[in-house]
């Protein structure tokens, strides 16, 4: 006989959408208000708000065609927008392109060199007059021996990495990396992660336009979802994942009767208890994890088969993104008692 | 790759010798045009190898339908060929290649000037072509001699007008085309046409009238004139060069509008 217990879920909260700012928007690096882009009647960004604060490592994340890219275009300067307000360092990117250029570093979504001209040349040619050293930074990115390479002869990797130097040169105060790891193979997208995670550490504000996942995971700070050019969700990866990422499973092998089932439910961040065919199922809040364990351990050997479900962002972003309702409750078995109490 | 931790940022360079943006773009440019000798092939090599087969086809004597030696018509009017080759093939494809591959936009969001990449091609254009007219002549000297200029300062201003009015609808043709193959095909179509009937083809005098009122009428051809009639001493090329400058200035305009970064 299946059995379900349902507890209070006193822990979760309700989803709730959160404004994109950020909590120090005194410091604000990019302030956008309204945004809205259509190419041709068809509306790419719309009624766009993304506030990006100094030193914050924030994702702008969603599947092709949820208006990243043009955003971002926004924010550099190179699309006009059709309405609202984009104020990136204070400035307008359109009437103020040539001032914030230059203190703006670009990684751009499908562009590239002239085939020919080599590294360290590529790096000459864009070094400003406040550039820093650009042959450290060859070094730093591992590029060093590559500095005679023309572009062509570079590896999709080496090619991503030069991007980060020559985005990194002039000492800008944003950089904005859109699609840094597109088409890398899985060694290669380790090492541009490596080079963007010395970004953060070093403390620059990035921008990081991705439809990875894990990549926004491993790297950011904040997470910004979009779909349909319009923000669905922000926050931290641990705000996204308790708002969208559903319960912590719990599952072991046990038979266990009424009472002791109805004892596990009564643990603090416990919603559900299910037992059926010797396999007890818990699911409730992360922190119930600990409780269940500590449960267990006076009752005998812990089972063998104890397995742990938890939550992460590409779970929650991934039902963000679907569009389908946050799964907060597992699906019972069909044989289950909702509901029955020991 | 390295796996060390950010260093901190090391100082601007201050009193290092710093060119300025567009210096740095005008020179990686031409560096690159070396670099690339395939993309010169055609204006340097086309207008002589032409030079050389038709120059040679009519003999050295004027007749009713060549006013001067012949020879000396076609060296005066290759010149313009190594101008067309330049806007209407060069230039195009390796503009609509830049722009087709995102390197434009690479340079517009790294902070160039606005007008930096226009100006850039603009030497690019007119250096390709000075080396195409030297090598021309170069290789004419000594095979057919080079006709005597009659009149220098038109000629000389022909020359200009006509290879700035040709960069100029060779960046805007560049700017205006998708994709490098198609820059290509839509140049050699408009280049042809224009090289039989405005420079290298039969001479007006044999043309039949429909031919000839078409010719008079092509930028190459307007270009041509403006450098052949004062050079040969047939005319003075006033009416072909203002023509000329006209499409050039509307040409350039539009092309600097474009190509702003």
């Amino acid at each position: 006989m299946a059995t379900v217990l349902h507890g209070q879920c006193g822990g979760m909260q309700s989803p709730r959408i959160l404004t994109p700012r950020s909590p120090a928007v005194e410091t604000s690096v990019v302030a956008v208000r309204g945004l809205r882009k259509s190419y041709g009647g068809r509306v790419v960004v719309d009624d766009l708000d993304l506030d990006v604060a100094l030193g914050e490592v924030v994702a702008l994340i969603g599947a092709n065609g949820a208006g990243k890219t043009t955003t971002v275009e926004c924010l550099q300067g190179l699309r006009h927008p059709d309405a609202g307000t984009v104020r990136v360092l204070g400035l307008d990117p359109v009437k103020d392109a040539n001032r914030l250029r230059p203190q703006i570093g670009s990684q751009l979504q499908d562009s590239a060199l002239p085939d020919r001209l080599r590294v360290a040349e590529a790096v000459r040619l864009f070094s400003s007059r406040r550039a820093r050293d650009g042959e450290e930074l060859l070094e730093r990115f591992g590029l060093g021996p590559r500095r005679g390479s023309p572009f062509a002869g570079l590896s999709g990797g080496e090619r991503q990495r030069l991007f980060l130097v020559l985005a990194l040169l002039n000492q800008p105060r944003l950089v904005i990396l859109d699609e840094l790891t597109q088409g890398l193979d899985p060694a290669a997208r380790r090492e541009v992660w490596s080079s963007v995670a010395q970004l953060r550490d070093a403390g620059t504000t990035v921008l990081l336009v991705t439809h990875e996942l894990d990549e926004a995971e491993v790297l950011c700070e904040r997470v910004v979802a979009m779909r349909s050019g319009g923000i669905l969700d922000a926050g931290t990866p641990a705000e996204l994942v308790a708002r969208h990422g559903g319960w912590a499973k719990l599952q072991f092998g046990a038979d266990l009767d009424g009472e002791e089932l109805a004892s596990l439910l009564r643990l603090p961040g416990v919603f559900e208890v299910g037992s059926a065919a010797g396999q007890v199922t818990v699911h409730g809040e992360r922190m119930m994890i600990a409780h269940v364990g500590a449960w267990l351990v006076p009752r005998g050997p812990v089972p063998a088969d104890l397995r742990v479900d938890v939550p992460d962002l590409e779970a929650a972003l991934l039902t963000l993104l679907d569009g389908s309702t946050p799964a907060r409750s597992p699906e019972p078995s069909p044989t289950a008692l909702i509901g029955a109490s020991a | 790759m390295t796996t060390t931790t950010t260093p901190a940022h090391t100082s601007p360079s201050d009193g290092r010798h710093h060119r300025s943006a567009t210096r740095r773009l005008v020179t990686t440019e031409l560096r690159l045009m070396l670099r690339d000798p395939m993309t010169l092939t055609f204006v340097l090599v086309f207008p002589v190898l032409c030079m050389l087969i038709i120059g040679g086809s009519f003999g050295t004597s004027p007749d009713e339908v060549f006013p001067v030696n012949p020879a000396h018509w076609y060296v005066a009017s290759y010149l313009s060929v190594v101008i067309g080759a330049t806007g209407m093939i060069m230039l195009p494809v390796h503009l609509a290649s830049y722009r087709e591959r995102g390197v434009l936009r690479r340079f517009a969001t790294a902070g160039f000037p606005r007008w930096s990449f226009a100006l850039a091609e603009l030497v690019v254009g007119l250096t390709s072509i000075a080396v195409g007219s030297a090598l021309l002549l170069a290789v004419a000297g000594p095979v057919y001699g080079v006709p005597e200029v009659h009149d220098p300062v038109r000629t000389v201003a022909g020359v200009i007008v006509g290879s700035v009015t040709f960069v100029g609808l060779g960046v805007l043709l560049g700017t205006l085309l998708p994709s490098a193959r198609s820059a290509q095909a839509v140049g050699l179509l408009l280049f042809f046409p224009s090289f039989l009937l405005g420079v290298g083809g039969p001479p007006p005098a044999v043309m039949s009238p429909a031919l000839r009122s078409i010719s008079e009428v092509l930028p190459l051809a307007l270009a041509t004139n403006a450098v052949r009639e004062p050079w040969l001493g047939i005319g003075t090329g006033t009416g072909p060069l203002i023509a000329i400058a006209v499409i050039g200035v509307v040409a350039c305009a539009l092309a600097a509008r474009r190509t702003a970064l």
